[in-house]
């Protein structure tokens, strides 16, 4: 395309084009009656423009805001709300808050020793497991906690599924964590169960039974006898007076996996018949009521039926 | 602030009048070379570097294009004066990889060779150049008659495609019908009904294109060959259709 140079201002110059339009173009020294062939040509008036561009800017920002706040809002439900709590107790206590995700949005210590744990520690963002070992060995830094201690979770998630699978994942991970350096009773509870009413609920019995696979899992693996002690036992454990058990005596609280899985289970069934005589001794020593209560809810018949089923 | 306001003052007016805008790129030269050195990084020569027009075009674009919902006008015409800058220097870029691809290949004779051809006849050049002047000369004053500058026109240019061949199908039938044009020089009107009419261009779209009409329509008047010349193509397009 070739342009006549029609008009020169200091500042642009005038052309016209082959087609007929007159155009503002900028000034290469030009002449009028010049024609020049690549002439850097004014923009178009930006004021129309630029109302078209604020009209359809305004409408593109505000169907973007639109999709945001959707996917914002799915966003905020995922990895903002508080989803499921966990209240790890070894003797601080901890509050952890999870979203859907399973990832740490709150921290918080309920009572002294747990503040004095979570000072100056930051577990926002991180996974629950990852959360739980790094209290654990903070714990054990600061000497609350030590080799036959014990460590517990009480789990309130809105749904039975997600509580066995965070009860599941808490003691095989937690196990795997702490294998080989320290014997620790870890402790799944249903904290729904512990606050409410305090028979033996359906939650309860899922708790249970996933510990009773957990507990059957790490006996089989570890050799070393190290290993975690199902939900029931932790009252038990300490619970001196459980002659036919294959659990220690109170003050070593370590599982003994020299006894068979069929051992287990019998002594599971034994256990729930026995149950007088272990409220008595849980009373004998001293154990907290509520404990023992924890004990019961996590027993149950059906439970013992299914490890039965297993064997 | 009150210079500030002065210089609002002064813009509205560039608006208005092609004398003042080009006063006030006179005045506020200085003003556009600072920002053409700052973006070069260096001084900028004047009639050297194409930055300094391209600025200076910025500056004018600013005066168009500035409202007061814009805030300061001084940075409203440095930030547009930095944009184009970028802009040119970009298109430059590439332009120039193009050229230093092709010239020494020797390929495309034809671009070469129409610049050549050009520069051969530089005494045939000026004579050309000399009429074209007088044409156009010539032309803006006939167009002062109708109280219509050049400036206006590019205003009042048709931007759109659609647009542009509505006006050139208006021609068209002005073309064709003679005494429409002696109508045009006697009375110093454009006979928009009876373009309307015959050509069947929206009478809104002549309206409103009304000076560009009547530069166009000049044009085929009489005597303005040069110029009908560059325009010839296209006008016989249209006459083909």
């Amino acid at each position: 395309m070739k342009y006549m140079v029609m008009e020169c201002h200091p500042g642009y110059v005038i052309v016209l084009d082959e087609e007929g339009r007159f155009l503002k173009a900028a000034n290469f020294q030009y002449e009028v009656g010049e024609i020049i062939e690549n002439p850097v040509l004014m923009r178009k008036k930006p004021i129309e423009t630029r109302r078209f561009g604020n009209w359809v800017r305004a409408s593109v920002i505000a169907a973007a805001a639109c999709v945001l706040l959707f996917f914002g809002f799915g966003y905020y439900q995922t990895y903002m709300v508080t989803y499921s709590s966990v209240y790890l107790t070894i003797n601080p206590q901890v509050q952890m808050d999870l979203n859907r995700q399973g990832t740490v949005i709150r921290l918080i210590g309920t009572n002294e020793d747990g503040k004095t744990l979570l000072e100056g520690y930051d577990g926002k963002g991180k996974d629950k497991i990852t959360v739980a070992d790094e209290l654990i060995d903070r714990a054990i830094e600061m000497g609350f906690l030590s080799s036959g201690g014990r460590v517990s979770f009480s789990i309130d998630a809105p749904d039975e599924v997600v509580l066995t699978e965070y009860g599941v994942e808490f003691r095989t991970k937690i196990t795997e964590y702490l294998d080989e350096r320290m014997e620790v009773v870890i402790q799944i509870t249903d904290h729904k169960a512990e606050n409410g009413s305090e028979s033996s609920l359906s939650p309860s019995s899922s708790s249970s039974q996933s510990s009773g696979e957990t507990s059957q899992s790490s006996q089989g693996d570890s050799s070393s006898g190290v290993s975690s002690v199902a939900p029931p036992v932790s009252s038990a454990a300490s619970s001196g007076g459980y002659g036919d058990t294959d659990y220690l005596p109170s003050g070593s609280t370590d599982y003994v996996s020299s006894s068979g899985d069929t051992d287990y289970s019998s002594n599971y069934t034994d256990y729930s018949s026995n149950h007088t005589d272990y409220a008595s001794s849980a009373n004998s020593s001293s154990q907290k009521a509520s404990d023992y209560d924890d004990g019961e809810t996590d027993y149950d018949p059906e439970h013992s039926n299914e490890t039965d089923d297993e064997d | 602030m009150k210079d500030e306001h002065e210089i609002i003052g002064q813009v509205y007016a560039a608006k208005e009048d092609v004398q003042a805008a080009d006063d006030l790129i006179r005045v506020y030269m200085p003003f556009i070379k600072a920002e053409t050195a700052k973006f070069l990084k260096r001084l900028p020569i004047e009639g050297r570097d194409d930055e300094i027009s391209i600025a200076m075009i910025a500056f004018h674009e600013a005066i168009c294009g500035y409202s007061r919902s814009r805030g300061s006008f001084l940075k409203y015409a440095a930030m547009l004066i930095r944009s184009r800058l970028i802009d040119y220097v970009r298109k430059e870029q590439k332009h120039s990889r193009v050229i230093s691809l092709d010239a020494p290949s020797g390929e495309d004779e034809i671009s070469l060779g129409e610049t050549l051809a050009d520069k051969k006849d530089p005494n045939g050049e000026t004579e050309i150049r000399e009429a074209t002047r007088s044409e156009i000369q010539e032309l803006t004053r006939q167009m002062n008659a109708f109280g219509v500058s050049l400036s206006d026109v590019a205003e009042n240019s048709p931007r759109q495609q659609r647009t542009l061949e509505a006006c050139q199908k208006t021609l068209q039938y002005a073309k064709e019908h003679p005494e429409l044009l002696e109508e045009l020089l006697k009375t110093k009107k454009l006979p928009i009904a009876r373009l309307v009419s015959g050509s069947g261009v929206d009478r809104k779209t002549i309206e409103r294109h009304r000076k560009y009409l009547v530069a166009l329509l000049l044009i085929y008047t009489n005597g303005y060959e040069i110029i009908r010349g560059h325009l010839k193509q296209i006008m016989k397009g249209v006459a083909a259709q």
